[in-house]
């Protein structure tokens, strides 16, 4: 971080950046579907994100195969199902 | 102005230190930050017709348009991170007015404060496995004894029956010890990371359209890890990498996060516990 001097050194930095964490991927795994969720004026639903989902052709079930697949899941603290 | 084209005021994080906004305020209109109770809550003001309920609706069904406004919604808060503990809100938290946003602060004030202590010297960082199931096969036909052997009888048998049926056999068994290893391998992995983890989280496991990736996603996890013990955690990360590479598993630790998966609101609030 020292040596971002311009707005230039800075947006080469970020775009490293972005191409290491900002994929596809983790938009919907924390940016979508984790954070703080308060009762806004409008807030995307679970629905929503669902319909995200969906419109990447993803079938929801193909997780849950997956899960099925591996047998027994893994033993620790779970996310409330979203 | 025609009624119902006002603006909205979207909702970033909220953090205890007056937030350093330079070099992201120019990525979205009129970044600043509104004080109350003590909080800083980070806010930009967006247009009604991008955000507005319906709006936002049509919007999301347009992934290069989540992308975009996703990565701008990550660098600001990522920013922010860079000099204070931050609570991160989810993508598009929307209020008609700052005295909306304000009476929400004030109901949640004493909740906000709460996680931002209890996250203050923390980070997040997430790890997710993926296997490359047929490299995992050719690892168990050289390890798996029974396998092996009945490898070696495919090989030697003349009769195409018994060829057939011992194939048959050989994917069943295959299919079990891949289920059997892939289990222990992802519990050995997630134990020995929760070590160092203050806090975990195993989320859903996501497909590979979502993944983009050829191997399959078989943990997906976060860690709540202590500042001081970030490098600690990362070596752990890079045996496991090594340990488990000749066996088809690949580990991708990204972070620090903002602490997305680790901040506790009250249910009856609708929180992400």
């Amino acid at each position: 971080m020292d040596k971002i001097k311009t707005l230039k050194d800075r947006d080469i930095y970020l775009d490293l950046q972005r191409e290491r964490k900002v994929t596809l991927l983790e938009v919907l795994d924390r940016v979508l579907d984790k954070g703080v969720v308060v009762s806004g004026d409008i807030v995307i639903s679970v629905a929503d994100v669902d319909l995200i989902y969906l419109g990447l052709k993803v079938l929801v079930s193909s997780v849950e195969t997956m899960e099925h697949l591996r047998g027994v899941p893994i033993q620790g603290p779970m996310q409330e199902p979203t | 102005m025609k009624p119902g084209e006002e603006d909205l005021v979207y909702l970033y994080c909220v953090t205890e230190k007056a937030p350093e906004l330079k070099w992201v305020e120019e990525l979205v209109n009129r970044l600043h930050f509104v004080y109350h109770r003590d909080l800083y809550a980070v806010v930009s003001i967006a247009s009604y017709d991008e955000f507005s309920e319906e709006n936002l609706k049509r919007n999301l069904s347009d992934m290069g348009w989540i992308k975009i406004k996703v990565d701008i919604h990550e660098r600001i808060i990522e920013r922010i991170m860079e000099g204070a503990c931050v609570v991160p809100f989810k993508f598009a938290t929307l209020f008609n007015s700052e005295d909306s946003l304000k009476m929400n602060l004030e109901e949640h004030a004493e909740e906000f404060k709460e996680n931002l202590r209890r996250l203050g010297d923390k980070e997040e960082w997430g790890v997710k496995v993926y296997c490359d199931t047929g490299r995992l096969r050719n690892s168990i036909v050289r390890e798996d004894g029974e396998i092996f052997k009945i490898d070696r009888e495919i090989d030697s048998t003349s009769s195409q029956g018994k060829a057939f049926f011992l194939k048959k056999k050989k994917e069943e068994l295959m299919n079990m010890v891949v289920n059997k290893k892939l289990n222990e391998y992802g519990q050995d992995i997630f134990n020995r990371l929760r070590e160092e983890g203050i806090e975990v989280r195993i989320n859903k496991l996501l497909p590979k359209e979502v993944t983009e990736r050829k191997d399959e996603m078989i943990l997906n996890s976060a860690f709540l890890v202590g500042k001081g013990r970030v490098i600690a955690f990362i070596s752990i990360v890079d045996i496991l990498k090594a340990q488990y590479n000749t066996l088809g598993l690949f580990l991708d630790c990204t972070g620090p996060w903002p602490p997305y998966n680790f901040c506790q609101m009250k249910p009856a609030n609708g929180g992400a516990h």
